[in-house]
């Protein structure tokens, strides 16, 4: 049963398009992440889900039941925003509280105690949230939209405003705690790292329109559209023709799996690394970035750049030649 | 409630039976309102020969008394070191006077906009260094001097000219100072000078504190960049702080001329009809009942204030920036012993000159006779108000409809201030209109709102065949509401725009309806600005005059409905100072006690 859906939203400011025929499911107690660029329209998706925004066009349904106008009041959704929203004159207490009161809960008391138990918060029910650091407010932030129980939990950038360790920490945190609460969660980010980190799926967005759905592993190893193939990890995209089966890359002219005619590739930089395969390529070190575990080395190429990996730091200037096999190919779409 | 009355003085003014633009055309084409402007109205050939000649006649007259005041300013010893400030004061008021003299009569409407002008510049003298004090320096008291600028604003105007005439009147403290020193003294009252002093004491604090919140706001990395890209301190001043002062400065300035246009109680307490502006004369005309007359000028007046507050809006919106810098420019200590320092000394003299001592010399005057020390005038205030017949002015009764109306005006201010503020900072084209018109009473005067109501609610309107007469004491309360509510609407406006949407799109998710939210949320956070924007109502209700003369002087010689301000104004007729400042120290007391409740509720917000 599926818990959430929209089908072919889109969203209109005057002339400007927001979101155009976006249509996708959310699984029940699936982890789900919206991800793209600024401006690309997954933060218009979530608040259309949330009833902030009316679509345009398109229906969203929770459990099947189309929302139509619905305000957010009375859809069963928790919302996280990027910079917490707490309360400021209330205590963390009351700010979890805040929601329990329009439901019928028996012992909201309780039901805080328990919150500040999940998020780890226990001891600061009477602070005031301009006490806290940004990750306890972040933590405030969850435990107020988790107290209600909604059905779809919304997080809009939640982690953004943290810095990187904690971030990555707090991520984890709320994962477990997602997946003991079994609840449906849309999640929002720009980051495609931490979109592929956390999800059971994802929806990679571009320009108000939907590139594609599906496991990080799909959208990663296949991706269906040149966007996609270059903002989800890092890639060499070469556009060409298929004939008689190959594929022509520089000299080389490689067998792929695809019926003939225009087509677009890519060559992940881990798969172009100096030593031995099928074919090479020969390009001019412009510039070499040394990661701890690797070595990202741009290398000029027939008038155009590639990134590759290199486990030794090359010199500036040197010529350098990285070899691939015809598996390593991928052809988009 | 604003613009249905000030409507019908609009309409009144272009009806004569039929519409007509005939009233206007004839207040246009009079020399008495526009001097030599009429005889353009009337033959617009003549107005370039007319202009050559004035230009000629009125350069050689600036030029010869510049010329008298630079040679006694070069040469103390000369004149004598005794004479000398006297000498230099003469020749200031010689080139005013050429000034004053050179300007075209172009009637009432230029003459007030002439002292407007005059008026702005002496409130930007006063004013601008005051801001350099303020954003440069650091000294003990520095922050309740900032939060003291706020004050004149609810200082009733006609208390001030009270203060004024107590303190440069003929035998005021100014004077018996110049006669000890055994230097002539000055007839300043009912003079162009002492308004012009009047309106500074107003409007300077206004442009400190508008300039100074700009120059606090002036980022130092911005300065230190020029400085390392080889601009000097003075190089560094002109390029990178001046452009972010000055529109501080022109805000400051339009603002001060728009008020100065307008003034009334000042004029009409410092200048009588000799210097009356096109507010006084109106006042005036509705004594006469010459309802048509005072409606034109009503109806050129707005058209005036209107279109340079609607500059001023579109201005501020243009240049507005809500962000706060992360590092101001530091502070220098105030104490110490150099040039720039006695100047800033000698500044401070002429402050207390202009703001202190016209309050202390009201305080001194009401309790000093002839005969030294005495009571008698608050005696005097007590007895009246057990005492007094209808025709005669109670001080008791007037306390006691002050504090009535004051109540008045925060029932129906607050409310309409936080409604309008509310509709002002949701989204869109309708909101924008609203956040206009909302400060439309700033761009109206006091005496047009008191005009209006009084020609619909106090005269009587039909409205859907009812036959509505509003009683004074309601006309009072709703022309100070009108007064009141843009406060509310500042003090509000600004703290809901701030609050982040997400804390209500947050309740909202959590099951609050938006007036839930509204509830829960919004109103509990811009509290402190509710509450500063009901003490700021209730303090211009308590000062308010212009409109309340009008209104508690409606009906003739009953004096049930005066307020504080209108008796301190009835009792200035009068020979004795002793009256009037007893009962401006009474109204300062009362106002005074408003503006702690506002220090205390808006300090403890700005932190």
């Amino acid at each position: 049963m599926s818990s959430l859906s929209l089908s072919g939203v889109s969203k209109r400011y005057g002339d400007a398009v927001a979101l155009s025929d976006v249509s996708l499911t959310v699984e029940d107690g699936e982890f789900f992440t919206l991800v793209g660029p600024s401006g690309c329209g997954k933060t218009t998706t979530l608040r259309t889900i949330a009833g902030f925004e009316t679509p345009t066009e398109g229906t969203v349904a929770f459990g099947g039941e189309a929302m139509g106008t619905t305000p957010p009041e009375e859809r069963s959704v928790g919302v996280v925003f990027q910079q917490y929203a707490l309360f400021p004159h209330l205590s963390v207490g009351e700010n979890i509280a805040y929601g329990l009161q329009f439901t019928d809960h028996p012992d909201p008391d309780a039901r805080v105690g328990e919150l500040l138990d999940l998020v780890g918060l226990d001891g600061f029910r009477d602070r005031e949230p301009g006490e806290l650091s940004g990750g306890q407010q972040q933590r405030v932030a969850l435990a107020r939209a988790l107290a209600p129980e909604p059905d779809v939990l919304l997080l809009d950038e939640p982690m953004s405003a943290l810095d990187a360790r904690l971030r990555q920490r707090l991520r984890r945190e709320v994962r477990a705690i997602q997946r003991d609460l079994g609840v449906t969660t849309v999640y929002v980010t720009h980051d495609q790292a931490e979109a592929l980190a956390v999800s059971d799926r994802v929806a990679v967005f571009s320009d108000g329109k939907l590139e594609q759905v599906g496991t990080p592993q799909a959208v990663y190893r296949n991706p269906e559209t040149r966007f996609v193939a270059e903002f989800v990890g890092e890639n060499n995209v070469f556009e060409g023709e298929i004939r008689d089966g190959e594929f022509s890359i520089g000299d080389e002219r490689v067998p792929v799996d695809a019926p003939d005619g225009p087509a677009t590739v890519c060559l992940r930089p881990d798969s172009l690394s100096v030593g031995a395969g099928e074919y090479a390529l020969t390009g001019t070190v412009t510039d070499a970035e040394f990661l701890g575990s690797s070595v990202r080395v741009a290398l000029a190429w027939e008038n155009r750049e590639l990134t590759v990996q290199t486990e030794t730091v090359p010199a500036v200037g040197d010529r350098l030649t990285v070899a691939f096999d015809h598996t390593d190919l991928v052809v988009v779409g | 409630m604003f613009y249905y009355p000030v409507g019908s003085v609009l309409a009144e003014a272009v009806t004569d039976g039929g519409v007509t633009l005939a009233p206007i055309r004839g207040v246009l084409a009079d020399d008495f309102y526009t001097g030599a402007l009429a005889d353009a109205i009337r033959s617009p050939a003549s107005i370039p020969a007319g202009l050559a000649g004035w230009l000629l006649a009125s350069a050689s007259d600036i030029a010869s008394a510049l010329a008298g005041l630079v040679g006694t300013l070069v040469s103390p010893f000369e004149t004598g070191l005794r004479s000398w400030p006297g000498a230099v004061l003469a020749g200031v008021g010689g080139v005013l006077g050429a000034l004053a003299g050179v300007v075209p009569g172009f009637g009432l409407f230029g003459f007030t906009a002439w002292q407007a002008l005059l008026s702005t510049v002496a409130s930007l003298a006063l004013g601008l260094p005051g801001a350099y004090v303020l954003a440069r320096f650091e000294f003990p008291g520095r922050r309740t001097l900032e939060s003291l600028t706020a004050v004149p604003f609810v200082l009733p105007s006609i208390m001030v000219a009270v203060g004024f005439v107590a303190a440069f009147g003929v035998n005021g403290p100014l004077n018996r100072a110049l006669a000890a020193l055994g230097l002539p003294t000055v007839e300043l009252l009912f003079s162009l000078e002492i308004i012009i002093i009047a309106h500074a004491f107003y409007n300077a604090p206004l442009v400190t504190r508008i300039v100074a919140a700009a120059w606090e706001s002036v980022d130092a990395r911005a300065v230190e960049t020029a400085r390392s890209l080889g601009a000097s301190p003075a190089r560094a001043f002109r390029d990178v702080v001046v452009p972010q002062l000055l529109p501080a400065v022109a805000t400051g300035a339009l603002l001060t001329f728009i008020f100065t246009f307008m003034s009334f109680p000042i004029v009409l307490a410092l200048g009588g009809l000799e210097y009356a502006t096109v507010e006084v004369w109106l006042y005036n005309r509705v004594g006469q009942l010459d309802i048509q007359e005072a409606a034109v000028l009503a109806v050129l007046e707005t058209v005036v204030s209107l279109g340079l507050t609607y500059a001023y809006l579109r201005y501020e919106a243009a240049t507005s920036r809500g962000d706060r810098v992360s590092s101001p420019l530091d502070r220098d200590p105030l104490v110490r012993f150099d040039a720039k320092r006695v100047a800033l000394a000698g500044y401070g003299v002429v402050v207390a000159g202009v703001f202190l001592l016209p309050i202390v010399s009201m305080l001194a005057a009401s309790v000093t006779s002839p005969e030294g020390l005495t009571l008698r005038y608050y005696r005097f205030l007590l007895e009246r108000g057990a005492e007094a017949t209808s025709a005669q002015v109670s001080p008791t009764l007037a306390v006691r409809n002050s504090l009535l109306f004051g109540a008045g005006t925060l029932l129906l201010a607050v409310p309409m201030g936080v409604l309008l503020a509310l509709a002002s900072t949701r989204e869109g084209r309708l909101a924008r209109a609203v956040g206009v018109l909302s400060m439309a009473p700033f761009a109206v005067s006091g005496v047009v709102v008191g005009l209006g109501l009084l020609q619909t609610l106090v005269f009587g309107t039909t409205v859907l065949g009812h036959r509505i007469v509003v009683g004074g004491p309601l006309a009072i309360v709703a022309a100070h509401a009108v007064g009141a509510y843009p406060f509310v609407v500042r003090n509000v406006a600004p703290l809901l725009a701030g609050l982040d949407r997400r804390l209500v799109e947050s309740a909202r998710a959590l099951g609050a309806t938006r007036n839930r939210a509204l509830l829960d949320i919004e109103l509990p956070l811009v509290a402190p600005g509710i509450a500063a924007g009901a003490a700021f109502a209730f303090a211009i209700s308590i000062g308010e005059f212009d409109s309340t003369v009008l209104l508690a002087s409606a009906s003739g010689s009953d004096t049930s409905l005066y307020t504080m301000p209108v008796a301190v104004e009835r009792f200035l007729g009068k020979q004795t100072l002793g009256r009037p400042t007893a009962m401006g120290s009474v109204l300062l007391a009362v106002t005074a006690g408003a503006f702690i409740v506002i220090d205390r509720v808006g300090g403890r917000y700005r932190e």
